[in-house]
């Protein structure tokens, strides 16, 4: 397992990127609020630099642990799509989200997600 | 309550199903209040999904309210009326915010409330702001669509604002049996 961005790790969040099997996996886990929002930028930056430069098929982000997502910090990942949507179709990647169904708002937000670009979402909820 | 007395301030009537909080620019303190809202519905409205729409409603208006207030100062309150095996949620935030702030903010409701189909529009809103630098844009348009709220603005005098989301929800059993009502 190798980190590709230095492990964020503050009171309220904890984030890290890491490649597992040849797949690029983003953790992140705690509240992602106003005051991670650079954070969380630049993590899904680096992400999608490094997905496009490696080719990956995929890219697996598992949620399960984040007990809160602001719209600043989820506008994040509305841009990071927006970023996937726009490469040539065959560059694009994947994204499976990993979320917790005892965590309620998760259904709501990644169900938005996934009706913005359906073709490139999937989200499993069953894992734990 | 462990609210900093110069900080802020903490006021909570059980009989009358509100509470009150007002305090300076904190952002940390907006994750806090959700934690302690949420305990609170969940104790009011014993529903855990509608405590987590009301909970996420909670924290973007405060996050927005205490983000653009010109003053640094930002109150919310909550109130829950119960009428038989209904209650109905009002949040209320309230600040100061400048001229350019509150126009935005009226013009995005007032739109929205245009809007059939808050979903609809959510996925617009989405779609537009994509690749804004400024600001998400998505925070009352989530409210509206994944918090399930009415939302409203009230814009007063020297840039007062107000901005209110409500809704019903039924009582959960649990809630009714706690409440004691038939």
């Amino acid at each position: 397992m190798n980190a590709l961005f230095q492990p964020f790790q503050s009171a309220e969040l904890s984030a890290t990127v890491t490649v597992v099997e040849q797949a690029l996996v983003v953790r992140m886990t705690g509240t992602a609020d106003l005051r991670v929002t650079d954070t969380v930028e630049k993590l899904l930056t680096t992400v999608h630099q490094q997905a496009t430069a490696d080719h990956v098929g995929e890219v697996k982000v598992d949620l399960r642990g984040l007990e809160f997502m602001n719209s600043s910090c989820f506008k994040s990942f509305v841009t990071w799509i927006s970023q996937v949507q726009e490469l040539a179709e065959s560059a694009q990647y994947r994204i499976m989200f990993f979320s917790n169904p005892a965590i309620l708002w998760q259904r709501r937000s990644l169900n938005a997600l996934s009706c913005f670009a359906a073709h490139l979402i999937t989200i499993d909820s069953t894992s734990n | 309550m462990p609210f900093n007395r110069r900080r802020g301030s903490l006021r909570k009537d059980d009989d009358l199903g509100f509470c009150e909080l007002s305090f300076q620019r904190r952002p940390e303190l907006v994750s806090i209040v959700r934690r302690f809202v949420s305990d609170f519905y969940d104790r009011t409205l014993a529903d855990p999904d509608a405590s987590s729409r009301v909970a996420l409603a909670t924290h973007e208006l405060l996050e927005n309210a205490v983000k653009y207030a010109r003053d640094g100062q930002a109150k919310v309150r909550i109130e829950v009326s119960v009428q038989g095996r209904s209650a109905h949620i009002r949040i209320r935030t309230h600040n100061r915010a400048a001229p350019e702030d509150a126009e935005y903010i009226r013009r995005t409701i007032s739109e929205m409330r245009l809007s059939s189909d808050p979903n609809l529009y959510y996925l617009d809103v989405i779609r537009r702001n994509a690749r804004r630098t400024e600001g998400s844009g998505l925070g009352l348009a989530r409210i509206h669509a994944e918090a399930e709220m009415d939302v409203s603005v009230k814009c007063g005098a020297k840039g007062a604002v107000t901005v209110i989301a409500e809704t019903d929800v039924q009582l959960s059993e649990a809630a009714v049996t706690a409440r004691g009502v038939a």
